[in-house]
């Protein structure tokens, strides 16, 4: 009923690393507690469009504030435990001297439904007040959960699925089910818990939620071994994979991270509502070349994704197409269950239908993804090859018999991406890391030479196996040149092997370039720095692909 | 200001050093005379000529590393001289045995902390303050976001981590000397009544707290091959060094913890791999250190064992004290 179940939760969650034993307590939680709690309580745990009520930053300047504490100190914690909010609710206690009642039985929802949002209608003395307050009479225990609920850094590992699977064990329905109605934004209340719950399956609710995404594997060996004909070939675009669905006449567009996103996109939806059928399509949005019919690069469809309503020069500035890959569901009948390459006859079979219609032209915004026939594995691998030449990252490959499930289900997709770029470069900066990894340096910086001088030219965090890790730490202490903050600079020493799927021309970097996804692949401790690649070595890798 | 050289303490070669006497503090390498303040492995090296500790660290030590080794031992309290320096031991609260060791020359008071803690722990002496003009302080938890709570509620949080899950087979992880015998002291005081069975290294520090008048709960000694359905439900006490390798697959469906100060932070407890933490820990806390620095009256103030930039920079900002560093 109240926060202190919620906190109990959270600890039981925090301390099982069982997914069973989640499930479990997840179950029972939601046996135990009233309709909205659980509704918050799922909210939370998704954590995926938590507000954030004031920032990390504000609170540890509010605790200073209030107990006197140098801001200096705190930050040192903070190294220490990377996140706000648990280094505030650490350096809470025992200061909640305060004789006031206590607020031990405060649930939930009057905390996130009333207490917590109210602080936004008060003027900042009114409400460092309040928190104050809060803090004071709330019992120890809780203090973690508040400032993580007002941080809106709630994440405990409990994932989606594993909150699907504890509600399908709860009300014994198939998780499909589930998922499908956890699918979007998830506005806590009675009834959306209700909903959740409900036993009976009703199709007209889940109306313009999409299908839970089915996800490709990374291509094994395994595969060589049947025919080449068993599969369906796509390009692996780098774009954002969505559904767009129509039903009712109404269109909306999802991305895989459950957002409905028809506002950024309105020229989309605009197009699509005037076809006559109703459909779900899974495909891919992309910001695309007219002219020379391939994608740009992903970054200029960052321009559009966080713009909401964007006006028409953008439109004109950043033209997206929908690719469709597969259809799912066609004039409200599920067609998730048939094999793939029947379902490519029905897609390609209404595509040239809405084509034809010649009073709405959507082939300026819409396509089918193009398929590629190799003859063979070999034949595959050149055309993996070729990828970089029409901007997509390697092959999707489908078995031409499954069905649509949802998950990464082994077995039925494969993506097979062209091999990552590669140039040694010297360790020159390191950070520390936050969440898991405090108190260990774990972002770090690389540079390429320059003459005689070595130019930073990315960052990564990613690629090293937890013992490296300590031992760079270790080695990091040992060679730090400088502190600024929590980042130092390094003696020139340690050559890393990074790869990264694209380089291209930036002027905001000192080096002149950027490269995307950068990540540590080995770490060369027999090469010396002068064996370290130069940034000529990555204007030549530029060069190489454009 | 005197120079580094004229301290009576200072630091050589990474180790505590008083020349006057020509003795070295827990030396991490063989020396002549070396003063020893606990028997943790951390604190002492093999092939010193000779040792200097309290009776119960002698005997804890004899009992890990065998009797082939030379050491003098004198009472809590009891006041000896070495080349004109007069020295004595002193209960640290660390583990049994522990203490802080006060050296006086020429009226000038120096006092070496140990490791220590002012928390309640039954199976050793309670730290004994101590007045001094010098003090060289360990600061392993010297952040304020170190606050233990009482040993009595993680008592109980380990009783009810047991008892919650009577199917498994609980595994808390400890060290062996000191943390052991505290929590087989405060976890006997629990509701928990179940089986406790600790391993090889454990149960020989069990005995030699009970020789040394300790009163510790009975346990049985893990055998390797004991059968799962007699284990659900009981917990097992196991150094931390156990805790990667195969000797877990010994035992099916277990749960495991590790109870140490560390464990307070949650990326720490994340990052270690076990499935609980039980924040215990037998240093000071921040709260502890900032306690015996005031209580002390010591007027200059060292730091060794931890990162102590913090500490140092807010006893300077706000308490006025004089921080001294030894360099290295």
């Amino acid at each position: 009923m109240s926060l202190k179940k919620f906190s109990e939760l959270f600890v039981d969650l925090d301390s099982s690393n069982s997914t069973n034993n989640k499930i479990e307590v997840l179950k029972n939680y939601f046996l135990s507690n009233n309709p909205i709690d659980n509704s918050w309580a799922i909210y939370l745990l998704t954590g995926k469009s938590n507000k954030r009520f004031i920032s990390g930053r504000y609170l540890k300047n509010l605790f200073s504030q209030i107990y006197e504490y140098p801001v200096w100190l705190i930050d040192t914690c903070y190294l220490k435990v990377g996140d706000s909010a648990e280094v505030i609710a650490l350096l809470l206690k025992n200061k909640s001297t305060s004789r006031k009642k206590k607020l031990s039985n405060i649930s939930l929802n009057e905390l996130l439904s009333k207490t917590i949002p109210e602080l936004s209608n008060l003027n900042e003395e009114e409400k460092n007040l309040q928190i104050k307050n809060i803090w004071e009479r709330l019992p120890e225990d809780y203090h973690l959960i508040f400032n993580k609920i007002l941080t809106g850094t709630f994440r405990v590992g409990v994932s989606i699925g594993l909150i699907t699977k504890s509600i399908s064990k709860l009300i014994n329905i198939d998780e499909e089910i589930i998922s499908h109605r956890l699918m979007g934004n998830f506005k806590p209340s009675i009834d959306s818990f209700e909903f959740l719950i409900n036993k009976n399956i009703n199709l007209e609710e889940l109306n313009s939620k999409p299908f839970p995404f089915l996800l490709a594997n990374t291509i094994e060996d395994k595969i060589f071994k049947h025919s080449v004909n068993d599969f369906q070939f796509e390009w692996k675009y780098d774009g954002i994979r969505m559904q767009l669905i129509k039903r009712s006449g109404n269109v909306s567009l999802w991305t895989r991270g459950q957002e409905l996103v028809n506002e950024s996109f309105p020229e989309l939806v605009e197009k699509m509502s005037h076809i006559k059928d109703d459909f779900v399509l899974d495909g891919e949005l992309l910001v695309w070349n007219f002219k020379e019919q391939i994608a740009f690069d992903f970054s200029l469809l960052q321009k559009r994704i966080n713009r909401k309503s964007p006006t028409r020069s953008i439109q004109i500035k950043y033209p997206i197409i929908f690719i469709a890959y597969d259809l799912l569901e066609i004039n409200g009948r599920d067609i998730r269950e048939i094999k793939l390459e029947n379902r490519r006859i029905e897609l390609e079979k209404y595509f040239s239908k809405w084509q034809n219609k010649t009073e709405n032209n959507i082939s300026d915004i819409f396509k089918i993804c193009d398929l590629i026939f190799p003859k063979d594995w070999p034949d595959a691998l050149t055309y993996k090859e070729k990828s970089r030449e029409n901007n997509t990252e390697g092959l999707i490959i489908k078995k031409r018999t499954s069905i649509y499930s949802s998950g990464r289900k082994k077995g039925i997709w494969w993506k097979y991406k062209v091999d990552p770029m590669q140039l040694d470069a010297v360790l020159i900066y390191a950070k520390g890391g936050s969440g898991r990894r405090a108190g260990l340096y774990t972002d770090y910086s690389f540079a390429l030479w320059k003459d005689k001088e070595l130019i930073k030219f990315a960052s990564a965090y990613s690629g090293l196996t937890n013992i490296e890790i300590k031992e760079l730490d270790k080695w990091i202490k040992k060679n730090t040149i400088e502190k600024f903050g929590p980042v130092r600079s390094l003696k020139p020493e340690m050559v890393f092997e990074i790869s990264f799927e694209k380089i291209q021309i930036s002027k905001r970097h000192k080096s002149g370039i950027a490269v995307r996804f950068p990540r540590i692949t080995k770490w060369r401790k027999d090469k010396k720095i002068n064996d370290a690649d130069s940034l000529d070595n990555a204007y030549e890798l530029m060069n190489k692909i454009s | 200001m005197r120079t580094k050289q004229e301290y009576l303490i200072r630091y050589k070669d990474g180790n505590l050093y008083c020349e006057l006497a020509d003795i070295w503090i827990d030396p991490s390498k063989p020396v002549k005379k070396a003063l020893i303040t606990h028997a943790h492995f951390d604190h002492f090296t093999f092939g010193c000529e000779e040792y200097i500790s309290t009776k119960e660290t002698a005997i804890l030590l004899k009992e890990r590393v065998g009797d082939n080794i030379k050491i003098k031992t004198f009472e809590y309290g009891e006041k000896f001289k070495i080349n004109g320096i007069n020295i004595s031991f002193h209960p640290s609260g660390h583990i049994l045995g522990s203490s802080q060791i006060r050296f006086i020359f020429a009226e000038e008071k120096w006092l070496i902390s140990g490791d220590f803690k002012l928390q309640k722990d039954e199976t050793c002496k309670k730290y004994e303050i101590v007045k001094t003009d010098y003090l060289i302080s360990e600061c392993t938890f010297g952040l304020p976001i170190f606050k233990w709570d009482e040993s009595t509620k993680i008592a109980n949080d380990i009783s009810k981590w047991i008892t919650n899950s009577p199917e498994k087979t609980s595994l808390l992880f400890c060290y062996s000397l000191g943390k052991a015998q505290r929590l087989l002291n405060e976890i006997s005081q629990t509701n928990f009544k179940g089986n406790i069975y600790s391993h090889g290294s454990i149960h020989k520090m069990n005995n030699s707290y009970r020789k040394l008048g300790i009163d510790i709960k009975d346990t049985i000694k893990i055998e390797n091959k004991k059968k799962i359905d007699e284990l659900k439900g009981s917990l097992i006490l196991l150094p931390p060094s156990l805790s990667k390798g195969s000797y877990l697959k010994n035992f099916k469906n277990i749960q495991t913890a590790f109870a140490s100060g560390w464990m307070s932070i949650r990326a720490l407890r994340k990052r270690s791999g076990y499935d609980k933490g039980f924040a215990i820990s037998d240093h000071a806390d921040w709260d502890g250190i900032l306690e015996v620095v005031k209580k002390s009256e010591a007027k200059n103030v060292f730091f060794h064992h931890g990162d102590s930039e913090a500490l140092s920079k807010y006893l300077v900002e706000k308490e006025s004290i004089n921080v001294l560093f030894f360099g290295k």
